[in-house]
This record gives C-alpha cells, structure tokens and sequence, in this order.
C-alpha cells in the first residue's frame, strides 16, 4: 500500500544514521583522539550577557580538551526542543542540548537522552556531583535516574520598584510578604503612583509554566498527580483565583502578557514576579533610573512558599562511546566551580555548588558586591521541583492548561469553571 | 527626481473653486497616507539614535544622538556577514525564480499540450498549500542533502514561485505570435526564441518580478529561523530576533538593527524607485 | 487585457492557446525539459510533503525514528475540531479577511480615483512613500507597531492618552488585539493596493471618458458606469488575494506580537496549525490542521474563480 510504504521510507530514511537505542557500550576514559561534538544552546540565540558567558565557558573548555572541538546550534529557548527533535527525525543526532525543565519526561523516554547512571560509571558520577545542592540534582531525573544534569538554574523572585512604593505611601525596606500585602501594595501603587502594581511572568510565550507553578504549589496545589491532571482542584484553582481577585481589585496589571519585562525596566511596574536570572539585565536597565530591590516570593498567610524552577539541564545524545565522553566532559565542565562562577556572575544564574558562594576563590566578592543575590540563595531551601507533564501529547496538555489559567484570570467566565473544562479536555489527552 | 509615469488622463475640467477644494483635499489625503506609511520608519530610525537612558523619550528627535545601538549591534553579532549573506540569497532567489518562471512559462506558451491544465492547476495550487505544513518535512529533506546551515538551503525551496511562473506567463501569451512565428519559420530552435526574442522583450515584468521576489526573499523570517544554526551563517532577520530576548527587548540596539536589516532595502528602493514604479505599473500586474 | 487571475483561472478553462496547431498530438519532449526545473522543484518542496502530509493526519506520530506510527483514523480530525480553540481560530480568520478589505481594496480604490488627476512631483513622491510600508519585513513591522503601540511608553498610546482616549491597550485587551493585528496587516498593503489601482486606472482608454462626458455624464457617473467596471478586473484579482492570503499574511504579526493571545482572540487557522503541529511536533496533529487549512482555501479558491469569470468585464 502506498500509504504504509512512504511512512516506512520516511522512518527508514531518517534512521539511517542513527544506531540502535540499547545497552550502551562503555565509554573510554579519557579523549585521546579529536572528537567533534554538537551543543545546542539558547543562551547563544540572543545577544545578551548569557551569549558572552557561554562563550567565554566554551573557550575555557576548548582549551582545557584540546581535543574536543564543541560545534554549536544556537536556537531560541522557545524553538529548541523543537529543533533537537527535528534534528533526530532527520537523522543528526545531537550530542549536548540544553533544554528546559518542562520537556524533561518527554526527552528521557522519546528523545532518548541517556541516563547518566547508564553511561558513567558510579564512582565517577559521584564525585561529581558531589557538592552539587540535591534538591536541583533531582530535578533532572525520571524514575530516580538522571537524564538532565542541572545546569542554569532559578527560581521565581518579587522584583519591586522601591520608588514607585514611595511614591505610593510604602515602606520599601518592609516588602509584601503575603498574596494579601500584594494586594495591597498593588492597590496603592495602582491608585497613588498611577503605575502598574503587581504581574507575575506567568502567562508568557517564552516563561514556561514555573511561575505559575510556583504559586499553585504554594498554596499546596498541584498541577498533576500521576496521570490524573489536578490543575483544577481545590488548592490549584484557589491560587488562581487569588490572582482573578487581584485582577477586580487593580492590583494585577493588565498589561501584555509578552512584554512585561518592559514595563518592568521602564520603570511603569511596581512589583514584578519573575525568574532571579534576569536580575542582570534589570539592574543595567534600573541604573540612574529607579531603585531596583528584590524580595523572595510571596506566600498564602503562613503557608510555606514552593519556589520552583526555571532554568534548563544539560542532557546527552551521543551514542558513539567517544562522543559520550566527550558529552560528558563537557557536562563536567559547564557544572564545575568554574564555570558556575562564571554562570552566576555574569548571567545571574543560581550556582549549584553552594561552597563556592563564600569562596574568595569564586564568588566571594562578586556575592558582597550583590548582597540582594542572596534572596535568591535563601529560597533554594524550599526549592519544590516543576512539574513536567507526560505522554506524546504533553505539550499539548500544557498549552491547554496555560491557556485555561490565562482565561481564568484575565476572562469574564468563573474561574473553576474554566479551568475545570480545560482539565477534563486535557485528560483525554493524557496517558 | 522627476518622474514622468505615462498618464493618458486629461485632467477633469472643474471650476476654479471647486479645483482648489478638491486639490487641497486630494493632497491632504495623499499627505495622510503617506505619513501613516512612513512615520513608524522615521520611529524606528530615530529610536535607533537615542542612547539607553533616552530610549523611552517622545521628543520627536534625540537631544543626543548617538550611534551607541549601532556600535552594540555591529559588535554583539555578525551582522555585516548577515547582511552580506542576505544579499546573496535575496539576489539568487530572485534570479532563479525569474529563470524558472521563464522557463516554465515559455514551455506552457509555446506548445500546447496534452497535460498542460494539469501542470497549470498544480503550480496555481501550488500558492496554497500553507509553509507550516511543509516546513518540517522541508526540514528534513534539507538535512538530508546537506543543506542545513548553508545559504544553498534557503534559497533552493524557494527557486519556484507559483506567482513568478503566472506573472510571467500572462504577460508571454500577450506576445504578438507573428514574431514568435516568423522566427520559428526562420528556423530558430525554441530556446534561441526564448532568450534572443522573447525575454528581451519582456523587460518590465522581469523587472517587477524580480524586485518583489528580492523583497520577498530579503524580509523572509521563518524558513532561515528553522535552519539557521550559526549567527554567522544566518540573515538579518534572524539578527533581529537576537535582540527580542527572555529578559524583554533590548528595544536600542533591536532599533538599530531593524534600521540596518531596511536600509540597505530602502536605499535601493529610493534610488530605484522611479523604475520600481514603472515596471509595476508596465508589466501585467493591474 | 488579461490578469493573474485569469491565468488563476485556466486551468479550469484550458486551452486557447495561441501555439500552433502544428504539434498538437505529437508528444515532444522538448517542453517537458523546459518543465522540469519548476516540476521537480514543486515535487520535491511542496507536493511530496503534502501527499506525506495527508497521510500523516490519520497517523499519531511524533516523527522520531524509534517512535510507533499507530493509525488513529480522524482522531487527529476530531480532536482538532474539538478544540475550543477551533471556533474563534475560525471566527478570527473571517475577521481578519473581512477587517482587511477596507485597507487592502476600499481605501486604496477611492483613494486612486481621486488622486488620479494628481500630476508631477507631488504624485512621484506621495507614490514613492505610500510604497514603503511594503518593503518592510513582516518581523520589522510587527517589532515598529509593538513599539509604538506599547501601553505604558508606546507613542501612539501616550498620544492619544493626551487627547483624552484614555489608555487602550491596543495588544493586551481582547476587544482590541484583533482590529489592531488587522490594522498593522492592512498598513503594508494600503500602498501596494493603492499602486495597483493607479496603474488599472491610468491604462482606462481615455476615449471613454471623453466619450461619456460629452454625452453629459457626471463625474459620479463616470466613475460608477466606467471606472468601476474597468477596474473589476484589478477589484477581483486583490479582493481574491485578501480572501485566501488574508489571514497568512497576519501570521507573521500573530507569532510576534501576541501569540494568538490575549484570550485567544487573534488567533487564526494558520496559527492554530502552528501552534498545535508545528511547535509540538506532533505530525498527526499539524498535518490534519494543516490539510482543514490548505483544503479549506483550495475550496474558497474555486468559488472566487467561479465568481471572477462570472463578473470580471474585460476590456477587450
């Protein structure tokens, strides 16, 4: 039948140049031969300090392998699984990606990424990854195996605008620390400064689900339960509806869900709920212009608060033993004290490896120079992992989710309801 | 520049009063428009010149000009290379599409065959199959033959144009058949007809084709976006998108380089123009 | 006088052509030589991927070697129309046809009428001007608008906050979004349309016109009995453009400028098909959407052919 031989061609051809999935040979261990290996990164795809530090990593890499040459696919965070797949599909296996939390599920079980248990040995993979926070290390992992080593790391912080609180009658030393003082805080600013008050970076075409996530874990919801989708549950649908509250009260701005970033460095935000690894780029933006402080979250009363994640892991392709060892050099590399130095100073990622945070060989001063970065540290304690989504259709299911959460809190409809809808089309779509 | 655009009207007698009414409205609606179609350009060009601290200003002009955004852009990424690429890949699709038009166009003038409504029907639905459906496995095809990261690859899928072949086309069978058939009597082969007789004579609608498919290839955004894997070997507009970050728009230098990925399209408009118009006004397209 | 679209229009009509009858039933290879840069080329780029496409829409497959191709039927079909989303992608892309009428025909029709005795310097710089908005890429204007149109610091929201509109949020209120996609859409045609319909308008045979007028006609009338019908062909051909590239030519600004949002109200088809095919990778998912797509327009095509041969007055 035509129809089932051209989709046995289309598979045929594009598997040509991959080698069986399976038991995976061991790698050597040391490179002595130049190897080539494929890299792609997002952090490249945009002019910004996160290109520079990658670079400046990579030639430190280079030139510590001399023979590990690393060929880079500089892809945008948004197309980048899309582009990896593509490239298996046609028949060019990537050896290192960096890729988001989100996908992780799918890339362990469809992508086939390999599980870094499988591919080195144990001793070696301890002493790694020894000294490396744990919380981040088990984020990476689908079924206790670790496909994606963590490697840009952050989590959701309350940037705030310490002029507009002035202007608005607010204690700036004395930031929100529950939902209800963002209300508040949100009102004032809205009403006496005349700016915006409050936006999460939650609903976003380039933000994931992280934030948004943050916020329903700390209320002690959940976004799904083994196959069962929970987005609409009690807990899960309040947290929205606090937001849908804050909304009515003019304390959630209503401004484009794709730019709020700009509003934020252009000075018309007040509080902003975005990831820790921007503060870079709006502290270059605030200089001379506003008195830019940063808060950790804020909680449901006394709840504790369930920062998640942001950020991407280093995941490996290569099934040529080689590569692998390659792959995993580099791995070695960009998580090592180092780079994270480098990570951290230069982008405003979190670093991995806390020791180096109070080593004068590392971060010591940059950490006293930027005594706000701190904040940040302290909610790495209650880091709660981000909850990726399964099945052939995940990305699907997330969009739907996403979208009801944006309808929820800028629509007309009753919150519930809508997110009740969603869940139960997104259901038929689960495994 | 003055330009004479033939114009076979003669002006509508009107009374003097009613003349200037309607001149002064007449320009004031042209003044409209064209301000409408250029101000977010003079925006752009002058955002481009304001230094970061200035960058939310209205004033209509900066009080410090600066080139800062361009020095950023030129610096940050390869955008010299980028444009030198974008020229390269404008310039080949255009003249492929014009050569494969021609070709095409000539073969369906100057025979008439058995299957001829059927190759029409394909290349007109051609325009309508959607690039989003094509593009993966476009994507892969590329891969396969070697095309990924390579200039090669994103002009090669767009060498035909179903509106290259029809422009051409219709404008090839208002030829005068005496000449095509007194040449063919003179024993001239087909493919001495098509170069020595007709294309010459086809000037102005190879004129405009050429310039729409240079445009169209210059600001085309989502085929480079999927191939492109080195800023080096990319095009502008992927140089652009560089700049719309995760961290928000670095709007300045995002300016700056919308301003150098136009300009160079603009110049060659301005300097063009007058046959730009012409050729668009000679050849078929009414 | 002959257009595109009559070209559009012959395979339906076939022959007339004005070759010789000479080679009628002899099979030469010749022109198939001729063919075959343009043949292989539409196979290899376009049709081969659509055949695989249409086969793939009954298929649940993510394209990964190692993956299974399981047969689903319509499953792909059903889901997709079952989406909440299909309704207002449907809704949306009627809107952004019918919104872009005005500035891709209406407008620019009146507008190349009035202007026409318009002579010299002042018709070769305004004509050189309203072009320009078609030269910009697509990414170009989407990123100019959004700047101009930011809510907080855009300058045409600070402008007209300052004539007492209020601030309206042209890309973040779901009563907006939509008409302010269509506007930046329609901003790049007005002047390409408008130059359209100059050109149609100066080749009118002005014995016509002459004719009319000693016969005492109006200028209304003159242009309601001569110049419209004259310029139908020109009407037709970008009317047809705007119905079946309409919404395509909004996708650029869609994927930049609000991702379908807020509220799904700008979504369309073709974003819909980019969203749930292309960015899932899903190809049983993108290749059902993108068969609704591209079946729906071939079906609208047609009907336009239909009316164009029905109405068109030639001036032959």
């Amino acid at each position: 039948m035509l129809r089932r031989t051209t989709l046995k061609l289309m598979a045929t051809l594009a598997s040509v140049a991959m080698t069986p999935l399976g038991a995976l040979a061991e790698m050597p261990a040391a490179i002595d031969k130049p190897v080539t290996i494929s890299f792609y990164n997002y952090n490249l795809a945009s002019a910004s300090a996160g290109a520079d530090a990658t670079r400046e990593l990579l030639a430190m890499f280079e030139k510590k392998f001399p023979n590990i040459k690393v060929e880079t696919i500089a892809v945008p965070s948004n197309e980048i699984m899309s582009r990896v797949q593509a490239d298996i599909v046609a028949g060019r296996q990537p050896d290192v990606a960096q890729l988001v939390f989100r996908d992780l599920i799918y890339i362990a079980s469809d992508l086939g990424a390999n599980a870094l248990e499988d591919m080195v040995n144990p001793e070696e993979l301890k002493a790694h990854l020894t000294g490396m926070i744990p919380q981040g290390l088990e984020l990476g992992k689908v079924d206790g195996k670790t496909y994606g080593l963590a490697y840009t790391f952050s989590t959701p912080i309350l940037y705030y605008n310490a002029d507009l609180f002035k202007q608005a009658g607010l204690d700036p030393d004395n930031p929100p620390k529950t939902w209800t003082d963002v209300d508040a805080a949100g009102r004032a600013i809205k009403e006496k400064a005349g700016k915006n008050g409050f936006f999460p970076g939650a609903y976003g075409p380039v933000d994931g689900t992280f934030v948004y996530q943050a916020i329903v874990m700390s209320n002690g919801g959940k976004v799904r339960d083994g196959n069962k989708l929970t987005f609409a549950d009690t807990n899960a649908a309040d947290a929205v509806k606090m937001l849908r509250g804050m909304v009515e009260s003019g304390a959630h701005a209503k401004i484009d869900v794709a730019s709020p970033s700009d509003t934020f460095a252009a000075g018309n935000l007040g509080m902003f709920l975005y990831t820790s690894a921007v503060y870079g780029s709006y502290k270059k933006a605030a200089k001379d212009k506003f008195d830019l402080r940063m808060a950790p979250m804020p909680s449901f009363g006394e709840k504790p608060t369930a920062p998640t994640n942001s950020g991407s892991a280093l995941y490996v392709f290569s099934k040529d033993p080689e590569k692998q060892r390659a792959a995993y050099e580099l791995l070695k590399f960009l998580t090592s004290k180092e780079a994270y130095t480098v990570i951290t100073s230069k982008i405003g990622y979190l670093p991995l490896r806390l020791d180096i945070v109070d080593d004068p060989n590392y971060l010591a001063s940059w950490v006293k120079e930027n005594p706000m970065f701190r904040a940040n540290l302290k909610q790495l304690d209650h880091l709660t992992p981000n909850i990726a989504f399964p099945g052939p259709n995940y990305r699907q299911v997330e969009k739907m989710m996403m979208d009801s959460v944006r309808e929820a809190v800028f629509g007309t409809g009753d919150p519930s309801a809508v997110l009740t809808a969603a869940q139960d089309e997104g259901q038929s779509l689960m495994p | 520049m003055t330009i004479d655009v033939p114009d076979n009207q003669p002006p509508m007698p009107l009374s003097p009063n009613e003349g200037t009414t309607r001149r002064i409205a007449v320009h004031g609606i042209m003044i409209l428009l064209s301000a409408l179609s250029i101000f977010p350009i003079y925006w752009m060009i002058v955002t481009s010149l304001r230094p970061e601290n200035e960058i939310f200003s209205t004033l209509p002009w900066p009080s410090n000009p600066s080139l800062e955004n361009y020095v950023f852009v030129l610096t940050r990424i390869p955008m010299l290379q980028m444009l030198v690429n974008t020229t390269i890949v404008a310039t080949a699709t255009a003249a492929l599409q014009v050569l494969t038009g021609l070709l095409t166009a000539y073969a369906l003038v100057r025979w008439r065959m058995r299957l001829a409504g059927l190759v029409h029907g394909l290349i007109a639905l051609s325009w309508l199959v959607p690039f989003q459906v094509t593009m993966i496995p476009n994507y892969v095809l590329a891969s396969r033959l070697g095309l990924l990261d390579t200039l090669t690859g994103l002009v090669v899928p767009n060498a035909v144009a179903a509106f290259a072949i029809l422009l051409l086309y219709h404008s090839m069978r208002s030829f005068p058949t005496e000449i095509l058939e007194a040449a063919r009597i003179d024993g001239a082969k087909s493919w001495r007809i098509l170069w020595q007789i007709v294309t010459p004579n086809m000037g102005a609608p190879i004129a405009s084709l050429a310039i729409i498919a240079f445009i169209s290839a210059w600001n085309e955004y989502f085929w480079p976006l999927l191939l492109s894997r080195k800023p080096e070997n990319s095009v502008v507009q992927i140089g652009l998108q560089m700049f719309m970050t995760q961290e928000g728009n670095l709007w300045g230098p995002l300016m700056a380089a919308a301003a150098l990925a136009s300009l160079p399209i603009l110049v060659i408009y301005l300097i063009l123009q007058r046959h730009v118009i012409e050729s668009f006004m000679k050849s078929g397209i009414r | 006088m002959t257009d595109i679209q009559a070209d559009l229009a012959r395979p339906l009509a076939l022959a007339r052509s004005p070759a010789t009858e000479r080679e009628q039933n002899v099979f030469t290879v010749l022109p198939w030589l001729y063919l075959a840069p343009a043949l292989i080329l539409l196979m290899m780029w376009t049709y081969v991927p659509l055949v695989q496409a249409f086969q793939l829409s009954f298929y649940q497959w993510n394209m990964l070697p190692t993956a299974p191709q399981r047969y689903v039927g319509l499953t792909n079909y059903q889901r997709l129309l079952a989406l909440p989303e299909m309704r207002a992608a449907l809704w949306n892309t009627l809107f952004y046809i019918l919104g872009l009428f005005p500035m891709s025909v209406v407008i620019p029709l009146f507008v190349a009428i009035w202007t026409q005795d318009l002579t010299g310097r002042a018709r070769t710089v305004y004509r050189a001007l309203i072009f320009v908005p078609m030269i910009v890429a697509p990414v170009v204007a989407a990123v100019l608008w959004r700047w101009l149109l930011n809510e907080d610091q855009g300058l045409v929201t600070l402008g007209l906050e300052q004539l007492g509109f209020g601030r309206i949020g042209f890309l973040t209120d779901p009563k907006y979004a939509l008409a302010t996609l269509t506007w930046i859409t329609g901003w790049k045609l007005i002047g390409f349309s408008t130059l359209l319909f100059s050109a149609a308008n100066a080749g009118i045979n002005p014995s016509y016109i002459e004719a009319a007028r000693i016969d005492g006609a109006t200028r209304w009338g003159i242009i309601r009995d001569l110049r419209l019908p004259l310029l139908s062909p020109t009407i037709l051909l970008l009317s047809m453009m705007t119905i079946l590239f309409g919404a395509q030519w909004s996708f650029a600004y869609i994927n930049v400028l609000t991702n379908g949002g807020p509220l799904k109200s700008t979504t369309n088809i073709f974003y819909l098909l980019w969203e749930y095919g292309f960015q899932t990778l899903s190809a049983g998912w993108s290749s059902a959407a993108g068969m609704i797509a591209f079946a729906g327009f071939a079906v609208i095509a047609a009907g336009c052919l239909w009316l164009m041969k029905r109405f068109a007055v030639y001036d032959n």
